[in-house]
């Protein structure tokens, strides 16, 4: 039971790991990829779905402080409306409730006709009070949080729901503090904010790295084993090596120095580790 | 406010029920359980190795024995300890498509972080 990886090496929480979680560090310029640019799929509760945040209007919704392209949940069906153009469910996963509108395809309401179709039809009927898994994007109508989706699609196995339950903690865990097993990645959610006051000599031992954006620690990590001068590394060359926008490795920057676990040399985009 | 409903095992009911010691938001709470004994307007079901807990039937609700059902209810003195009152309930099938392991992971999970399943009182 307690051997998640997280659970244990992020000691439960006590004392909240201080430093930074990834949605303090977005700038309005940050989430500016409201241009469906952002082709991830991910897996949520409709908890997180009602929470989501919309740094600045016409931006991505933003969860755990990562922005969310497409999003979809598994939860039962309370009430199916059945218009001309769409289908609108009520769907209820336990941590919220949310309408889901689904289009209807004039092509593929037409091949219903045919006894084929309808007998597919009848297989993948989605039921008033069963399970359906929702793949959508996450729209917002007046003031109303809805799902704009493509697919809606029955739930007949029960371990499919636990799974994707399991699925979301894992990737919320991901966002909040960054890959398994990545450098420090075992921040102990104590340590971190007193860390952050004075315990620099806990980071060149590589365990007392604060909560961090999985960018930032990639940062981070370049900066440890890269071969440089004592000047460090110049922003764009870590962009390069990252293969990473300059904008987000400026984030990173940021993040790192606000923390201070590195600092600027010859220039402010010119940035090294801070240890002794 | 919507409706939330976090998944709990038997042992967790007592963090879910309304007293005025305890005035946690969320009464209504998840279960999942074979159902193993009917009794008109009562039920029992068992939860995988967690023990056993007493439903209070709906008039219009239809267990079947043996069955995997997944309940929606509040938490209730029953005698004897904690009970449900059944509002809802689903019929999963058979226990033995289920891993009910993975279902003590998830409510593991949901506890531990609640941030994504549902508002603590706290």
């Amino acid at each position: 039971m307690d051997n998640y990886g997280y659970g244990s090496s992020y000691g439960g929480g006590g004392g909240g790991g201080g430093g930074f979680m990834a949605g303090e560090t977005n700038s309005p310029a940050g989430g500016k990829s409201a241009d469906g640019n952002n082709t991830t799929l991910r897996p949520i509760t409709i908890k997180q779905a009602l929470d989501a945040t919309l740094p600045y209007p016409e931006a991505d919704y933003q969860i755990d402080g990562a922005g969310v392209g497409s999003i979809c949940f598994v939860g039962q069906v309370r009430n199916v409306s059945t218009q001309s153009t769409n289908i609108t469910y009520r769907i209820d996963d336990g941590t919220g409730e949310i309408e889901v509108k689904q289009w209807v395809d004039s092509a593929t309401a037409d091949s219903m006709d045919t006894d084929d179709a309808k007998a597919a039809a009848g297989k993948n009927q989605v039921v008033n009070n069963g399970y359906a898994k929702v793949f959508g994007k996450l729209k917002t109508f007046g003031n109303k949080r809805f799902v704009g989706s493509h697919c809606v699609r029955p739930v007949t196995n029960i371990n499919e729901l636990h799974y994707h339950m399991l699925e979301v903690v894992a990737v919320h865990l991901f966002f909040t503090r960054g890959p398994v097993g990545g450098t420090g990645g075992t921040a102990g959610g104590a340590g971190g904010a007193d860390a952050t006051m004075g315990g620099v000599d806990d980071y060149s031992a590589s365990k007392g790295l604060p909560a961090m954006s999985p960018v930032a620690r990639r940062v981070y990590n370049l900066l440890k084993t890269e071969p440089q001068s004592n000047e460090g590394l110049h922003a764009q060359l870590i962009a390069a090596k990252l293969s990473l926008p300059m904008p987000d490795v400026a984030r990173a920057g940021d993040e790192l120095l606000t923390a201070g676990v590195i600092f600027s040399t010859v220039d402010e985009q010119t940035w090294a580790i801070l240890e002794y | 406010m919507s409706l939330q409903t976090p998944r709990v095992l038997p042992a967790h009911l007592h963090a879910f029920h309304a007293t005025p010691a305890n005035p946690h938001t969320p009464t209504t709470v998840r279960l999942l359980g074979t159902v193993t004994a009917l009794r008109g307007d009562t039920a029992t079901i068992t939860c995988g190795t967690n023990g056993d807990v007493t439903l209070l039937l709906k008039p219009d609700s239809h267990l079947q024995m043996g069955r995997l059902v997944e309940v929606v209810g509040k938490v209730v003195d029953v005698e004897g300890g904690l009970g449900v009152r059944v509002l809802a309930s689903f019929d999963w099938g058979s226990p033995a498509d289920c891993d009910y392991k993975i279902y003590e992971h998830v409510v593991n999970a949901t506890h531990r972080f609640k941030g994504v399943f549902y508002e603590a009182v706290e």
